[in-house]
């Protein structure tokens, strides 16, 4: 079975030619039937190689063919086939197949409907890539690749200006991170010779190469640039609450279960080297804990839905690297897929109530929805009990863990954490409370309008909701059960390091406060939002509303500063050529000759001044800086 | 002889190429540079280089000086209209002029002053150098020829009448940019 | 050898055709045909040059290896594509197509000669065989009084940049007594003295002109922008890869051994000419000045495998030189086929000619280096090379912050043909044909990208 592969990203590239090329003279249906079933495809495949290599435990290579042959460096196209990619598997083409069977109502007013699905096969396809790649050139191709179908399907509606902005910032924050990411793979090449996981990892366990911590530092964080980047990590995060402008779907799918988890399978895929690099470890563990609580702040007091689940993203990503940071890299797996169950399922319920309000995403417009749209209330319900870690649902098994794992390493990211924990409480069930419960707010046409939505989207809610509850149960603490089903699935891939044997009754206790605390903030939030009233917010709470005013902060500090360099070498380096326009206009009004071969004359002049200037700075510098 | 020779040869060049640049009509200074190549190409004589000699004279002092005193005489160019440089640009002129001086004069005052060991006295003629031509170079020889060729080629192109049925195909091509 | 001979055949029948063809859609078709001739010339050469050793002609004029036709063959390719693809708009530009096609015959000429010379005089020759007839290209649209600018400029600082070539030559065979590039090696780092260093020196700045390296790119837009679109698509690519071959044979054969006294100069000259480049380019309105000054961008990037002195960097230059080529071509194609060549001209290409969007879409894709096309290889190969070298790790990233910069003006034609409303004025229909054709260099565009191998398994 794993050597069948190359059939599971095949069948979304299949999906994406048939949508791609045809979308013009396809019906929409069909082409939301191929879509979907291209995914179902390639989950059931998944299905098959996830149980094989549960059972046999090893990684496999499938060799597809010969990439780059360059002199010694040889980079196959190879997929590497372990638990880790496994499982990814899953995540992607499961939670995609739901999102895809969502998509085929969601996006059935839509008149693009056909290359909406082509763009996501391509996203399916190109994430795929990204996971099963044998080595870093092929994880970069789907990552570029991801890249570009992110910035598609946040301009899908482009004749928005402000949401083909978005797609913009989208890419060119992501491009920074690649950069980082970029110059990590060409140190491993450089200082290695081999792009190919097995090799290098090899070479890092044998250390045939000798090299400094610090090299291995360098490595690490410029990956970790990239996985900024793509996971939307400070300061690179400010791109994904304006992705928002996409699709729901794309939001759920790209935006919160699988695209934004990039940078953690990366890092994780990279245990062994970042075990080696304490410094980047370090940064890791501070950039996720801040990324954490600041989006959390933010998430508090915004009144967009789907702007206070796209911070709630980004904070609940910083947990993650908090535990990759401290070396529990299953931990952070095991978010990365409880996350991917409930914050899909959130995303998707939100674009349930969005469909419902004709489009309405304000908070302050809704209220009582839960009297109309009774399955996506309980589904949404589920899912606000997950992320903010209730027991017994799955949130509360990963985010204790990370937690837990975090205390053992150093008990002040634990109070940290159980800090931001707290927030997402607190701005998961005011989110809830605002928009299900009290007075409908709304206009009188949009509540006459108010109804539950089809099959194809309540049957993914109800999927997801299932999943939220028991996804969890893949990794019970050590004080219920001895036995972690997907940390043993992971150990052959994974290096921990975070292995932590506290006390029973610590982890008792640690357990204790954090459900605490979220208990006390859900009631917080229902005390405070049930008759809510909405002043202008002033002081702190305006701060947050604005984000930290962290957008302004980069148009300042980066965006302006470099517009005006670059403004200013143009005059300079441009003289020439504004010059040319001018004579351009000079030639056409005045026609006389003599004055046009005169500045004709001028102007070469000019040219051949620079060079003979660039020729004596050469020289100066071939003669006086070598010798 | 040979000295007697040199030397006058010598202060020909030199007083030649002083008259080039100091005399106020540029038909005089036309003419004092066809002057200083005859003096340049009696000094090749000396040096045993005779074909470099012929060349000299018939493409510089012929050819090329010849094109320089029409394009002179069809522009009417005269001493009366001589534009007038500024001060800036005559102060600049005579700072880099008297570097180069300065550079020439010190590298030459280390040179050491050795004789040329002349060898066989017919290394300049004609005849050794069309059988390295025709042996040794014979490639860069024949392939010079495309050069030329498209040279021709692009005088035919430059300076042919333009029909007019072809205005309209290639009127488009610039439109915009000539707003 | 014989492509040499062929290509100069071929250039004169085309000559004589300009008498005797009088309808001009003829004097493409005969260019066609020539040119496959030229091609199938190309592919003899290559099956029957031994792969060992190099092939010496004529006292050692030319060293031709398997690597150098196999360079000529994929360009005269390129030639071919272009011809077939832009064919119909040389024919616009005035009435002497036959002639024009000549002219690139000769062109292709210089190319072979450049890719085996072993000689600075044949160096010398080629160079002045690749640039007389370009002078004549940019200055081909007689009427337009741009054009003839762009022409007279680009000759008289070409006319300067070769009298800085001629000394350099001149003060080479002052320092070693030879004019054979071979013969340079004896030349030793740290005994080079200051006539050889000057040469060195000055010849790497004629190349970098006719390569329009930073700080002697200066004609670069202004005779791109001025020539006839036509003429810029292929000055802009086999023209330069031609330079570019000359260049890169010069500095690893012949200096390669002393690298390490040249590297800074030109490592100096690569950063200004990607900063200038990619710069400028940000702020053009004009598609066609904008892609005159991305070229500039695109030298520097093939800079890099000059730089190297390794095996990756002639891989390297192989790639970058089809695979730039084919992209630029292929997006010239579509330039030519629009009225309006500022950024507005393209707004809504997307609604009204889907194919043309979408096949320019993946050609600025591959100029930007965006991964699975064969602008992301390209970079790859010669940025690999660079980093064997250890030293020019700097450069390397910077050349990577560029290719960021890259990215934004290269999708600003992307967002202006999908994501803006408009109705852009075209030249002429789009035929099946040009589809057909458009289509096929788009997949050679993913081929490179995707095995590119198959571009260097000779």
């Amino acid at each position: 079975m794993t050597q069948l592969v190359y059939l599971v990203p095949l069948f979304p590239l299949i999906g994406f030619l048939i949508n791609g090329i045809f979308w013009r003279k396809m019906p929409k249906t069909a082409g939301g039937v191929i879509g979907t079933l291209t995914i179902l495809a390639s989950f059931i495949v998944s299905l098959g190689i996830f149980f094989e290599v549960k059972n046999s435990g090893t990684a496999t290579m499938v060799h597809l063919f010969d990439f780059i042959n360059s002199g010694k460096l040889s980079i196959p196209f190879t997929f590497q086939v372990d638990a880790l990619s496994s499982l990814f598997l899953l995540i992607i083409t499961g939670v995609g197949f739901l999102i895809h069977v969502y998509s085929t109502s969601y996006m059935h007013e839509d008149e693009g409907m056909v290359k909406y699905f082509a763009y996501l096969n391509l996203f399916i396809f190109s994430m795929l890539l990204l996971v099963l790649g044998g080595n870093y050139l092929i994880m970069f191709i789907g990552w570029e690749g991801v890249g570009l179908c992110s910035y598609l399907l946040i301009g899908f509606w482009f004749k928005n200006r402000d949401y083909t902005n978005a797609a913009k910032k989208a890419f060119v924050m992501n491009r920074i991170g690649d950069l980082g990411f970029l110059v990590g793979m060409l140190l491993i090449l450089y200082t290695y010779g081999t792009l190919s996981y097995q090799d290098f990892f090899g070479q890092l366990k044998g250390g045939q190469v000798i090299v400094s911590t610090s090299t291995y530092n360098w490595i690490a964080i410029c990956l970790f640039i990239g996985a900024m980047g793509k996971s939307a990590q400070i300061p690179l995060y400010t791109w994904l609450p304006d992705a928002m402008a996409g699709p729901t779907p794309v939001s759920a799918l790209i935006h919160a279960a699988t695209m934004v988890t990039a940078g953690i399978y990366m890092i994780a895929r990279s245990s062994a080297l970042y075990n080696l690099a304490p410094m980047a470890q370090t940064l890791i563990t501070w950039i996720g804990l801040a990324t954490a609580i600041v989006a959390a702040t933010i998430a508090m007091k915004q009144y967009d839905i789907k702007k206070v689940l796209a911070y709630s993203t980004v904070s609940q990503l910083g947990f993650m690297f908090l535990a990759l940071g401290v070396g529990a890299y299953t931990t952070a797996v095991f978010h990365v897929m409880t996350h991917a169950f409930f914050k899909a399922l959130l995303f998707l319920g939100a674009g349930s109530v969005i469909h419902a309000m004709g489009g309405e995403q304000d908070l302050r417009l809704m209220g009582g929805l839960g009297k109309k749209m009774r399955i996506t209330q309980i589904t949404f319900l589920i899912g606000c009990l997950a992320i903010s870690g209730i027991p017994g649902f799955s949130g509360f098994f990963s985010k204790d863990e990370i937690l837990a794992m975090a205390y053992a390493h150093d008990p002040i990211l634990y109070y940290l954490g159980v800090f931001a924990a707290m927030m997402t409480a607190f701005y998961m069930f005011r989110l809830y409370f605002l928009a299900f419960t009290g007075i409908f707010r709304g206009t009188h046409d949009q509540e006459h309008h108010l109804h539950e939505s089809p099959w194809a989207i309540t049957i993914p809610l109800i999927i997801l909701a299932i999943l939220s509850v028991v996804g969890g149960y893949v990794g019970l603490p050590a004080v219920i059960s001895e036995h972690h089903a997907l940390a043993s699935y992971l150990a052959p891939v994974v290096a921990n390091t975070g292995e932590h044997h506290m006390l029973a009754g610590t982890e008792w206790m640690l357990m204790g406060i954090s459900v605490s605390v979220s208990v006390l903030m859900i009631i917080v939030a229902y005390v405070r939002n049930k008759k809510p009233a909405f002043a202008p917010n002033t002081g702190v709470a305006k701060f947050l509303e604005n984000k930290w005013y962290v957008d302004e902060l980069y148009d300042a500090v980066i965006v302006r500063p470099i517009g005006a360099i670059s403004r200013l070498l143009d005059r300079f380096a441009e003289r020439a050529g504004i010059d040319g326009i001018v004579n351009g206009v000079g030639k056409l009004v005045g026609w006389g000759g003599d004055r046009v071969r005169l500045l004709q004359s001028g102007q070469v002049g000019f040219y051949i001044f620079v060079m003979v200037l660039g020729i004596i700075a050469l020289f100066t510098l071939g003669f006086f800086w070598i010798r | 002889m040979y000295e007697v020779l040199f030397w006058f040869l010598t202060i020909m060049a030199i007083g030649c190429a002083l008259g080039v640049i100091l005399s106020r009509n540029p038909v005089n200074s036309v003419l004092f540079l066809i002057a200083t190549f005859f003096a340049i190409s009696g000094h090749y004589l000396l040096l045993n280089a005779q074909f470099l000699a012929v060349v000299n004279i018939i493409v510089y002092a012929g050819a090329i000086m010849v094109l320089f005193l029409f394009v002179m005489m069809l522009m009417n160019l005269n001493a009366d209209v001589e534009p007038q440089k500024s001060r800036l640009a005559q102060l600049a002129g005579m700072i880099a002029g008297g570097v180069l001086f300065l550079v020439i004069l010190a590298a030459l005052r280390t040179a050491s002053l050795s004789v040329l060991d002349k060898q066989s006295n017919d290394i300049g003629l004609i005849k050794n150098l069309g059988k390295v031509l025709f042996t040794q170079y014979v490639l860069p020889f024949e392939i010079s020829s495309v050069l030329f060729l498209s040279a021709i080629i692009g005088a035919v192109v430059i300076s042919r009448k333009e029909e007019v049925h072809s205005t309209v195909a290639d009127g488009s091509v610039n439109t915009s940019d000539i707003k | 050898m014989k492509a040499i001979i062929a290509a100069t055949i071929s250039g004169v029948i085309l000559m004589f055709a300009g008498i005797l063809v009088k309808e001009k859609k003829n004097a493409v078709t005969l260019a066609v045909i020539l040119l496959l001739a030229l091609l199938g010339v190309n592919i003899y050469e290559v099956v029957s040059t031994p792969a060992a050793a190099p092939q010496a002609f004529f006292n050692n004029m030319l060293r031709i290896d398997r690597y150098a036709v196999w360079f000529n063959t994929l360009l005269t390719g390129c030639t071919l594509l272009y011809v077939l693809l832009i064919g119909k708009e040389i024919a616009k530009v005035g009435s002497h197509v036959a002639e024009y096609f000549a002219l690139i015959c000769f062109i292709l000429c210089g190319l072979y000669i450049l890719s085996g010379y072993n000689n600075m005089l044949m160096l010398f020759l080629g160079i002045e065989i690749i640039s007389i007839p370009q002078y004549i290209l940019a200055g081909s649209d007689k009427k337009n009084l741009k054009s003839s600018e762009a022409s007279l400029k680009y000759f008289l600082m070409g006319a300067f940049s070769t009298g800085i070539l001629l000394m350099g030559i001149t003060l080479l065979y002052g320092a070693t007594g030879s004019f054979y590039i071979t013969n340079f090696t004896f030349l030793q780092a740290d005994s080079l003295n200051v006539l050889a260093l000057a040469g060195i020196i000055l010849v790497m700045i004629a190349l970098s002109f006719k390569v329009s390296a930073a700080p002697f790119h200066m004609w670069t837009p202004d005779v791109y922008d001025g020539a006839p679109t036509a003429f810029t698509a292929f000055m802009a690519t086999v023209a330069k890869a031609a330079a570019f071959i000359a260049f890169l044979r010069l500095f690893q054969v012949a200096f390669g051994s002393l690298s390490n006294s040249w590297t800074l100069v030109l490592s100096v000259i690569t950063a200004a000419t990607l900063f200038v480049g990619n710069i400028t380019a940000v702020f053009q309105q004009s598609v066609k000045r904008m892609l005159a000054y991305s070229s500039i961008a695109q030298a520097g990037f093939m800079l890099f495998a000059v730089i190297s002195v390794n095996a990756i960097a002639w891989q390297g230059i192989i790639i970058y030189a089809v695979a730039y080529s084919v992209a630029t071509i292929g997006i010239f194609a579509v330039l030519l086929k629009l009225k309006d060549y500022t950024y507005d001209g393209f707004n809504g290409l997307a609604q009204k000619e889907p194919t043309l969007a979408f096949v320019a879409t993946i050609f600025l894709l591959s100029l930007a280096g965006i991964p699975l096309t064969g602008g992301f290889m390209a970079k790859y190969y010669v940025l690999s090379a660079a980093m064997q070298q250890g030293h020019l790790m700097w450069l390397v990233i910077f050349a990577l912050l560029m290719a960021a910069i890259s990215v934004y003006y290269y999708f600003r034609v992307i967002i202006a043909m999908y994501f803006k409303p408009g109705n852009p004025e075209l030249n002429s229909p789009v035929t099946q044909t040009d589809k057909f054709l458009l289509i096929l260099t788009c997949a050679i565009v993913l081929l490179i990208g995707i095995f590119p191998q198959l571009f260097l398994s000779v």
